[in-house]
C-alpha cells in the first residue's frame, strides 16, 4: 500500500517535473541557461536524477513501469532541448550576422602596381606577334654610321632620297640613325650565308621634327625575312596576320604602290579603319583605310651589301611606327604626349 | 606638283570627277595628297570698269565710284584708295556671294546707296591674280578682262587641282605631258600630244657667233640654247596666266611666263638670259674661290668651288639650275634672248642649293633628276610659243652637248616576275602592261622580254624596277596572301632581351611606372649628373636643351618630375630603362658605346586611404622596391655609404649608398642632396640609376628550387639596445654567424630611437628562426643559441638586452 501512494507520489512528482521543465525550457534565451537547465534536470544532483534514486523503493513490477515512465519524460526534454537549442543557435547566429555587417561600399585596398609606358607596351606587343610566327629581335646602334643608315640602304650621299628624313649629325659620317633599317643590313652579315634571315628589329629613330604628329625621337619596329623564294604575296600574308593581331580579327589589309630606296616593289599598307570598319569616319579621312606601315621586297643592292646574292634568295622588309600604332590603339591625339610622362596620363595603360 | 585638270584634259579625254582621280592615281602609286577647288566659294562676281570716283559727301576715308558692269551702271561706296577711273575690277553685285557664304545686298552707307561691293583679292580667296597696284587694295585685273563677264570665267576657276606628293623617285612626274603619260596608263587612255613633243634634232640654223662650252662634264651633260630676236615684252594671254596660276606660279611677263609654262609642261628648267648683256662665250665650270653673283632676288651671293655656274667672260652669269643673275635678267627693254635649256648633275644642284639656302623650281626638278635627252624638245616648245604669243623670234641654236646616256633595256622575265610577286600573270597581261606603259619591247622564248626604256622614266634600271611597274599596273590588289614556305623557325627573346624585360615588369609590379624620355638632353644637367665632358654634341639640334646625348637617365627623371610636380602630381614613382651613349674619344671617330641603364625616382607617399596608413616614398621605400628586383634576378645587393667624390654633392651624404653585386660596382641610390631638390623644383626625392649589363651578368637566371623542412621552427626575438651609428647589418649578420647552422634567418623587425632608449642609442628589434633539416629542436638548444648571441653581441657591439 505504501508502495501504492509511493508510486502515486512519485507519479506526481514526474509529473509535475515535466510540467515545469518544458515550460522553463519556452522561458530560456542563452545556451548558457540551457545548459544549468539540462543540469538541474539530468544532472548528477538533477530532479530527473533524484527521483530515479527514488525508484529503488518502488515494488519489483512497478519499477520497469515507472523506468519507461521516467525515460518517456526525459526523451521528451530532451527532444524539446535539442530544439530549443537549435532555435538559440540559430537566433545567435543570425545575431552575430547582424552585429558584423560592414559597409561595403567603402573602397577596398588595392596593391600599389605601376604601369608600362604605352610605347614599351605596343613594342612588346608588337614583338611577341612576331616572335609567335617564328622571327627573332635583332638590335642595332641608335647612332650609326652614315653607311649603315643611307648608303648600305641604296641610298648614296647626295640622293634626293635622303630629304625623305631630315636627320640629326654628330659628324659628317656618324648620326642618329633616322630609321631601323640600318638593322637590316647589319643583321645579314652577322647572318650570311645563314637562311632565313627571320628578324623584327624594334627601336628608338630619330628626326629633325617636332610637332603633333612628329616628334624628333619615335620608335620603330623593322622586319626582314631573307630566304630562298620569299614572295610579295607573303609578305602580304604576314602582314594580314599582324594586322589581325594587332587591330582586330576583322580587319582587312591593301598594298599601294610606293618608295623606299631598300626595296623595290615597295609598297604602302593600309588597314581598313579599326573605328568604323571600313565605312569612312573622322580618324580614316572618310577613306576607311588607314596606313600603318611601309613595306616591300628587298632590293637587290641591299642584299648584295647585306653579303647575299639577289640571284639565289629574296626577301621582303617592312617598318612600322610605333608611336602611330599606339595613338590608333589608344585614341591618342596628339603624339608630344607620350613623350610628356605626365603620370596621370602613364596610369592609364 | 600641281595638276591642273583642265589643262590634263588637253591631252586625255577623262570622265572621272577629280576625286575618283585622287583615288585612281594614289592606288596606282602616285599620292595625290589633295584636290583643290580653284573656286574658293564666290558666286556672281561681274568684272565692271570704273567710270568715275568721287568723294564722299559725309565720310573722308569713302569714296563713290560709278562701275560699269556691262548691262547697267552701278553706284558703289568704297574704302579703297588704289583704284583709279578705267580700271577694271571684280564687282559683288546684289545676290552674289562670297567665300565663307557671304551674300552682298545694297546697303546705305553713310547717307550713299551702295549697289555693290569692289573686291580685294583677298575676300575672293584668290592669289597670284591682277596688277601690283593691287596689293592692300582692290583687285585691279588686266586690261584684257571683259566688262560684264563673269571672274570665274575670266580666271578659268570652274576647275581643280590635283596635289601630287610626289616620291623622289618620280620626278618624271613633275611634267604636264608625263603626268597625262602617267595618267593614261592608269585609265588605259592614249594620250594626244602635239607635235613638238616629236622633236629630237634642232630645227634651226646654228648660231655661229655665240659659243658655249662645258668645262665640267661630269656636272652637265648638254647645254642647249635658242637665240631669240624681235623680243616684245608684255603680258602673256589668259590662258598661259590661268594655267601658270593653277599650277601655283605667279605670271610676271611673256618670256618668264613661257620658260615656266615650258617647264610645267615637259619637266625641263629653262633660262632666259638678256643676250645683249652676254660677253662672249657661254662656259658652263665651277666658281671659283671669292668669285661673286647678284642672283635675281638681289641677293649678293658668295661662292665657292663646288658650286656649278654659268659664266660668260666677265664672270659667273648664273647659278647652274638654281637661279639667275641679276645682270643679265629679261627687263622690259631686252631685245633678243638666249634660252638655256640644259641638264645638270642632280647632285650638283642639290649640294649648291643647300649651301646658300636656295631652292627654286628649277632646282627641285634638278635635284631629283631631269630627262637629258628633252633639252631640245622643250627648245622646239619654247619657239612655238615664241611664234604663237608673237613674243619674238626664234633665230638660231648652238648647243654644247657631251655626252647623252644610252637608253635603257631592262631583261624581263615573266617567271621572275612570277616568283617574286607570288603570282601567276599570263604573258598577255605582262605584254598589255607594256603597251598600256608604251614601251615599246620585244618578245623573247620562254617568257622573256627586252623592254625599251623611254628616256623620261630615269627611275626604272632593273628587272625588279619592271616588275613594280607590271604589279602596280595590274594592281597590287592582285598579289594573294600567302604565307612563307620556308623551314619553320622558332622566335624567342635572347637571354639578355628576356632579362630587360623582366627587370622592366619587376619594378612596375612593385609600383613603378615607365617612362621613356629623349635620348638628347640639355649639356648643363647632363653635367652634373651624367659623365662631364662625355656627352657628345649634336651638329644640328633641335633645341639647345636638346643639344647632347646623354650619360645618365638622371636629368631625364628629373625633368619629368619637376613637370609632374609643377602639374600638383606630387606622388611620384619613376622609372626608365635606356640607353645612355658613351664615346671612346671626343670627337667621335668611332661609335660610341651604347649602355642600357636602369634609374629610377621616388617622391612623396603613398595614397591616403582609410584601412592603411601612409607610406612615405623616401629611402628605405626605394630599397624595397629594389630588392624586389634582387629577388626577380637572384642576387644580392650589398650597399655600402658612397664614396663618390662626384654624387657626394648630388646626393645626401648621410642618405645615399653606393651599390654593389658580386663585388662590381652596380650604381647607386639615395636621397637628393638638400636644398638641390628645391632648385629642381622637386620635394625630396630619392634616386637610383643601376648599370644594365653588370645586374644581367650577375643575374641567377634559371632559378633553382629550395626545399624546406618539415621539422618545427622556433621563432625567438631578440631586442638589443646599441650606439646608433652600429649599422643595423653588421648585427643581423653577426647574428647569422653566430647562430651556425641552425639559425636560418634573421629579420629586423622594429628600430627604435628615443624614451626611453638613451640619446645617442637606438633599440634595434630582430626576429630569429631556429630549424633543423634532420630533427624537432629542443628549446634547450635554442636557449643556449640564443644566451650565446646575445652575451657576443653585448660584448662586440656595446649592446644592452632590452626586455
Ligand atoms: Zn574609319
Amino acid at each position: 500500500m505504501v508502495q501504492k501512494e509511493r508510486m502515486i507520489g512519485l507519479k506526481a512528482e514526474l509529473e509535475k517535473i515535466k510540467k515545469e521543465t518544458l515550460h522553463k525550457l519556452e522561458q530560456l534565451n542563452t545556451m548558457e541557461e540551457l545548459q544549468d537547465l539540462k543540469v538541474k534536470i539530468m544532472g548528477k544532483k538533477g530532479s530527473l536524477t533524484a527521483l530515479l534514486k527514488q525508484m529503488g523503493r518502488l515494488s519489483p513490477e512497478e519499477r520497469p513501469k515507472m523506468g519507461q515512465m521516467v525515460n518517456e519524460v526525459r526523451a521528451k526534454f530532451e527532444e524539446a532541448w535539442e530544439a530549443k537549442a537549435k532555435e538559440l543557435e540559430q537566433l545567435a547566429l543570425a545575431a552575430r550576422l547582424e552585429e558584423e555587417k560592414i559597409d561595403i561600399t567603402l573602397p577596398g585596398y588595392r596593391l600599389l602596381k605601376g604601369n608600362q609606358h604605352p610605347l614599351s607596351k605596343v613594342i612588346e606587343e608588337i614583338e611577341d606577334i612576331f616572335l609567335g610566327m617564328g622571327f627573332t629581335i635583332a638590335e642595332g646602334p641608335e647612332i650609326e654610321t652614315d653607311y649603315y643608315n643611307f648608303e648600305a640602304l641604296n641610298l648614296p650621299k647626295d640622293h634626293p632620297a635622303r630629304d625623305m628624313q631630315d636627320t640629326f649629325f654628330i659628324t659628317e659620317d656618324i648620326l642618329l640613325r633616322t630609321q631601323t633599317s640600318p638593322v637590316q643590313v647589319r643583321t645579314m652579315e652577322k647572318m650570311k650565308p645563314k637562311l632565313p634571315v627571320k628578324v623584327i628589329a624594334p627601336g628608338k629613330v630619330f628626326r629633325h621634327d617636332d610637332d603633333a604628329t612628329h616628334s624628333p625621337m619615335f620608335h620603330q619596329v623593322e622586319g626582314l625575312l631573307v630566304d630562298k623564294g620569299i614572295r610579295m604575296s607573303d609578305l602580304k600574308g604576314i602582314l594580314l596576320y599582324f594586322s589581325r593581331q594587332m587591330f582586330g580579327e576583322s580587319r582587312e589589309i591593301r598594298l599601294r604602290p610606293s618608295f623606299f630606296p631598300f626595296t623595290e616593289p615597295s609598297a604602302e599598307v593600309d588597314v581598313s579603319c579599326m573605328l568604323c570598319g571600313g565605312e569612312g569616319c573622322r580618324l580614316c579621312k572618310n577613306t576607311g583605310w588607314i596606313e600603318i606601315l611601309g613595306s616591300g621586297m628587298v632590293h637587290p643592292r641591299v642584299l648584295e651589301m647585306g653579303g647575299y646574292n639577289p640571284q639565289e634568295v629574296t626577301g621582303f622588309a617592312f617598318g612600322m611606327g610605333v608611336e602611330r600604332i599606339a595613338m590608333l590603339k589608344y585614341g591618342i591625339e596628339d603624339m608630344r604626349l607620350l613623350f610628356d610622362n605626365d603620370i596621370r596620363f602613364l596610369k592609364q595603360f | 606638283m600641281r595638276v591642273s585638270i583642265e589643262w590634263l584634259r588637253q591631252y586625255l579625254k577623262i570622265e572621272q570627277t577629280p576625286e575618283e582621280l585622287a583615288e585612281i592615281l594614289t592606288r596606282g602609286g602616285i599620292e595625290v595628297g589633295g584636290v583643290e577647288d580653284l573656286n574658293k566659294g564666290f558666286k556672281n562676281i561681274i568684272i565692271g570698269e570704273i567710270k568715275s570716283i568721287k568723294p564722299h559727301p559725309n565720310a573722308q576715308k569713302l569714296q563713290v565710284c560709278d562701275v560699269n558692269i556691262g548691262s547697267e551702271e552701278l553706284t558703289i561706296v568704297t574704302g579703297a584708295d588704289n583704284i583709279l577711273v578705267g580700271d577694271k575690277v571684280p564687282v559683288a553685285v546684289p545676290g552674289a556671294k562670297l567665300p565663307g557664304d557671304k551674300v552682298i545686298e545694297p546697303t546705305d552707307l553713310r547717307g550713299v546707296k551702295s549697289q555693290g561691293m569692289l573686291c580685294s583679292d583677298k575676300e575672293l580667296g584668290l592669289e597670284f591674280v591682277g596688277l601690283d597696284r593691287s596689293k592692300g587694295g582692290i583687285l585691279i585685273l588686266l586690261p584684257d578682262a571683259e566688262v560684264g563677264s563673269k571672274l570665274e570665267d575670266y580666271l578659268g576657276l570652274d576647275n581643280s587641282v590635283l596635289e601630287l606628293e610626289l616620291y623622289p623617285n618620280r620626278p618624271d612626274c613633275m611634267s604636264m605631258v608625263n603626268v597625262a603619260r602617267e595618267v593614261g596608263t592608269l585609265l588605259g587612255l592614249k594620250p594626244k600630244f602635239a607635235d613638238w613633243l616629236e622633236v629630237n634634232t634642232p630645227l634651226w640654223p646654228t648660231d655661229v657667233k655665240q659659243k658655249i662650252e662645258i668645262e665640267n662634264p661630269e656636272l652637265s651633260w648638254r647645254y642647249s640654247a635658242l637665240l631669240v630676236e624681235d623680243v616684245v615684252i608684255r603680258p602673256s594671254p589668259r590662258w598661259m596666266r590661268n594655267r601658270l596660276r593653277a599650277a601655283g606660279i605667279r605670271p610676271i611677263n611673256n618670256i618668264v611666263d613661257i620658260t615656266n609654262y615650258c617647264m610645267l609642261e615637259t619637266g625641263q628648267p629653262l633660262h632666259a638670259f638678256d643676250r645683249d648683256r652676254l660677253k662672249g662665250t657661254v662656259r658652263v665650270r665651277l666658281a671659283r674661290e671669292g668669285e661673286k653673283l647678284v642672283t635675281l632676288d638681289g641677293v649678293e651671293r658668295q661662292l665657292d668651288n663646288s658650286m656649278l655656274v654659268i659664266a660668260d667672260d666677265s664672270g659667273p652669269i648664273a647659278l647652274a639650275g638654281v637661279m639667275g643673275g641679276l645682270d643679265t635678267e629679261v627687263t622690259a627693254s631686252t631685245k633678243r634672248i638666249l634660252f638655256e635649256s640644259a641638264h645638270f648633275a642632280g647632285a650638283n644642284i642639290r649640294r649648291t642649293s643647300r649651301k646658300l639656302g636656295m631652292r627654286s623650281e628649277s632646282s627641285s626638278r634638278f635635284e631629283k633628276g631631269v630627262d637629258p635627252h628633252g633639252t631640245v624638245t622643250t627648245l622646239a616648245r619654247v619657239a612655238e610659243l615664241l611664234l604663237e604669243l608673237e613674243a619674238g623670234v626664234p633665230m638660231s641654236f648652238t648647243e654644247h652637248c657631251v655626252c647623252l646616256p644610252p637608253q635603257a633595256e631592262i631583261e624581263v622575265s615573266l617567271k621572275r616576275v612570277n616568283a617574286l610577286l607570288g603570282v601567276e600573270y599570263s604573258e598577255q597581261e605582262v605584254e598589255q602592261v607594256f603597251e598600256a606603259l608604251n614601251f615599246d619591247y620585244e618578245s623573247k622564248p620562254n617568257g622573256k622580254y627586252t623592254v625599251h626604256i623611254p628616256s623620261y622614266r630615269q627611275d626604272l634600271k632593273i628587272e625588279e624596277d619592271m616588275i613594280e611597274e607590271i604589279a602596280r599596273i595590274i594592281g597590287y590588289d592582285r598579289i594573294p596572301t600567302t604565307l612563307p614556305q620556308g623551314i619553320q623557325t622558332q622566335g624567342r627573346r635572347t637571354p639578355e632581351q628576356e632579362f630587360r624585360r623582366k627587370v622592366r615588369h619587376t619594378l612596375t609590379e612593385a609600383g613603378m611606372n615607365e617612362i621613356l624620355t629623349y635620348s638628347f638632353t640639355k649639356k648643363d644637367s647632363d653635367d652634373i649628373w651624367g659623365r662631364r665632358d662625355m656627352n657628345i654634341p649634336i651638329l644640328n639640334p633641335l633645341r639647345e636643351e636638346l643639344g647632347v646625348m646623354r650619360t645618365s637617365l638622371l636629368p631625364g627623371l628629373l625633368e619629368t618630375a619637376a613637370r609632374n610636380t609643377a602639374r600638383r602630381n606630387l606622388d611620384l614613382l619613376l622609372f626608365e630603362i635606356g640607353n645612355v651613349y658613351w664615346p671612346h674619344k671626343l670627337p667621335l671617330t668611332t661609335l660610341p658605346q651604347e649602355k642600357t641603364l636602369i634609374a629610377g625616382l621616388v617622391q612623396g607617399q603613398s595614397q591616403r586611404h582609410w584601412l592603411v596608413p601612409q607610406i612615405k616614398f623616401d629611402f628605405y621605400f626605394l630599397k624595397g622596391i629594389l630588392s624586389q628586383l634582387e629577388m626577380a634576378c637572384g642576387v644580392e645587393f650589398t650597399y655600402t655609404r658612397l664614396n663618390n667624390s662626384r654624387y657626394q654633392e648630388l646626393l645626401h651624404p648621410g642618405r645615399s649608398a653606393e651599390i654593389t653585386v658580386g663585388g662590381e660596382y652596380l650604381g647607386f641610390m639615395g636621397e637628393i642632396f638638400p636644398q638641390l631638390d628645391e632648385e629642381w623644383g622637386l620635394n625630396r626625392p630619392v634616386l637610383f640609376e643601376l648599370d644594365f649589363d653588370v645586374l644581367y651578368k650577375n643575374s641567377q637566371t634559371a632559378l633553382v628550387a629550395k626545399s624546406y623542412p618539415r621539422f618545427p621552427a622556433i621563432q625567438r626575438d631578440l631586442a638589443l639596445v646599441v650606439p646608433q651609428d652600429i649599422p643595423s647589418e653588421a648585427i643581423k649578420n653577426r647574428i647569422l654567424e653566430l647562430g651556425g647552422e641552425l639559425l636560418q634567418t634573421v629579420e629586423i623587425f622594429d628600430v627604435y630611437q628615443g624614451q626611453p632608449v638613451a640619446e645617442g642609442y637606438k633599440s634595434v628589434a630582430f626576429s630569429l628562426r631556429y630549424q633543423s633539416p634532420e630533427r624537432t629542436l629542443k628549446d634547450e638548444e635554442v636557449i643556449s643559441l640564443n644566451s650565446n648571441i646575445l652575451a657576443t653581441v653585448q660584448k662586440e657591439f656595446g649592446a644592452q638586452w632590452r626586455k
